[in-house]
């Protein structure tokens, strides 16, 4: 399949800083994947993602070299209403990124903008409402919903506009354990559902490990680590980079090291996957 | 405070006036507004609050029409004084106490049964500037927010050892900077991420955005218009053209 997304070369530095927040960074996305994003706080995490959806260079200024492009057309070169139909964006604090008094004229708020007729907004919304089941919230103001259900409202907000590529920046950052491991699972259906390509960063490895096709690490605005997520956290270097290592990989690599973890076939990520190979041993 | 905001702040309600068409409160509003300056007599004024107070019956908002009332009654106290001194004519003072209560009163209607949604359909109405109209939409939209940061920062710093309720008024005054700086601190930072929120959203994208509501008027909002209107007629008729009625 096409790249949704090509990165190449791309090094970007703040006005005001000494250093490059992204060095000579390179990255390629088919279209349809799931891939997680990872690395120490102020690793240039954020700063690659606002150079996806155009806000660097379009709204923050800076040293900028190489190319970002989004369906084969480069970032620079594309004006922001054409990026915001491509590129969704989900941000770290939900609160933030609604804006009207009802949950549905929030989710219509990106369509209201780019003048979108009535009777296809009213679908579209529709619809991004029936896929994150919040149909029952529509009339609610958003200070009557929980941080999950905000998180939700966002993200349909983004979805209505069809975005083919969609950045979640710490989705589970604010999230309770349950909330998060479901909004994991809406990732999962809605790739499958709509084919959305996905990029998630996310320090909480655990939860997406089991949904993600490929993980890459940054460390120092570069990229130091790329594979499938059982490729990279069984390597050593990753825990050294600041990547939180599931523990069930861990459980795994330390049986491995003494030798009696082989029976425990390929690499595991999740616990029910341990769970198994215990028992198949034991059999 | 808070309590004095109740009597400005839409909270849901479902009777018939919340359902009017906000174009059809905003006029009643008004005619009200200007009625009460048509009024030259205790009486009349009188009556005019009294369909005031009734309309803030139907519309199951007279607890907190009332609450508005009292509050402003202390300002209006202030106005009587003022005005006694000055004029030394009683009935032209207590006429003018009158009038600032019903006034505060005929938009008060308006805010507390119109929903914030609502009000920027009125705006948008007047052809404000779409920007306009945003940035009173988010200034709304995030009064429970701030608040909730306001409360949370209180109880930070006090568990830091900050003592709020100490010392004299200014002491007091000056106790409220390490509330404020951080409580501005965070906004600046939301104003800017909510900027960036806008720009993924595509705002601004197209010179005339399409909306995903619209307010038609019904039989019940041309009905209620003509009311007020011909109710209107009468009374700015027999206040400003007859005698001032007075107490028979």
């Amino acid at each position: 399949m096409a790249d949704i997304l090509k990165v190449e070369g791309l090094s970007f530095r703040y006005p005001d800083s000494p250093k490059n927040a992204v060095s000579d960074f390179e990255l390629s996305i088919p279209e349809g994947e799931i891939v997680v994003l990872a690395g120490p706080s102020g690793c240039g995490k954020s700063t690659l993602l606002r150079t996806v959806n155009g806000l660097i260079p379009h709204m923050y200024g800076g040293e900028y070299s190489g190319d970002v492009l989004v369906a084969g057309s480069s970032v620079k070169r594309s004006s922001m209403r054409d990026l915001a139909q491509t590129v969704g964006f989900l941000f770290q604090n939900p609160e933030n990124q609604i804006f009207m008094f009802s949950v549905e004229r929030d989710v219509a708020f990106g369509l209201e903008n780019l003048g979108v007729p009535r009777e296809e907004m009213r679908a579209r919304v529709d619809e991004a409402l029936r896929l994150l089941r919040i149909g029952d919230l529509a009339q609610r103001a958003p200070h009557e919903l929980s941080d999950g259900q905000k998180q939700r409202v966002a993200l349909a907000g983004v979805l209505a506009m069809r975005p083919k590529l969609v950045i979640l920046d710490e989705p589970t950052s604010l999230l309770d354990p349950k909330t998060a491991s479901e909004l994991v699972a809406l990732v999962a259906r809605l790739r499958k559902e709509l084919g959305t390509t996905f990029v998630v960063v996310e320090h909480r490895l655990d939860l997406l490990v089991g949904v993600a096709d490929r993980l890459v690490v940054m460390d120092g605005g570069r990229k130091v680590l790329e594979g499938t997520p059982r490729d990279v956290l069984f390597r050593d270097e990753a825990e050294a980079h600041g990547v939180a290592v599931p523990a069930v990989t861990k459980v795994q690599k330390l049986l491995a090291e003494r030798e009696t973890g082989r029976a425990a076939a390929g690499r595991l990520l999740t616990p029910s996957g341990l769970a198994s190979a215990v028992e198949g041993r034991q059999a | 405070m808070m309590w004095l905001s109740g009597g400005f702040i839409f909270r849901r309600g479902d009777s018939f006036y919340h359902r009017l068409d906000p174009r059809a409160k905003l006029l009643n509003s008004v005619l009200m507004f200007v009625t009460t300056l048509l009024a030259r007599s205790i009486f009349e004024m009188v009556l005019v609050i009294v369909f005031m107070v009734g309309l803030s019956a139907a519309a199951t908002v007279l607890k907190r029409v009332a609450r508005t009332m009292a509050f402003t009654a202390l300002f209006s106290g202030f106005i009587f004084v003022v005005n006694v001194l000055f004029t030394r004519d009683l009935e032209t003072s207590v006429l003018y106490a009158i009038r600032f209560i019903a006034i505060v009163v005929s938009t008060s209607i308006f805010f507390i049964t119109t929903s914030p949604d609502e009000l920027e359909q009125v705006m948008k109405m007047f052809r404000l500037p779409r920007d306009v109209v945003f940035a009173f939409v988010t200034a709304v939209r995030f009064i429970p927010v701030m608040m909730l940061d306001t409360i949370q920062i209180m109880d930070a710093q006090k568990s830091r050892g900050l003592e709020l309720e100490k010392g004299n008024l200014i002491r007091r005054v000056r106790n409220m900077i390490p509330i404020l700086i951080p409580l501005v601190v965070n906004s600046v930072v939301r104003s800017g991420e909510l900027a960036e929120a806008m720009e993924a959203r595509a705002y601004g994208a197209v010179p005339r955005p399409t909306s995903l509501l619209v307010y038609r008027a019904r039989r019940a909002d041309v009905g209620v218009v003509c009311a007020a209107v011909a109710l209107f007629a009468i009374a700015a008729y027999s206040f400003y053209f007859v005698v001032p009625v007075r107490f028979p």
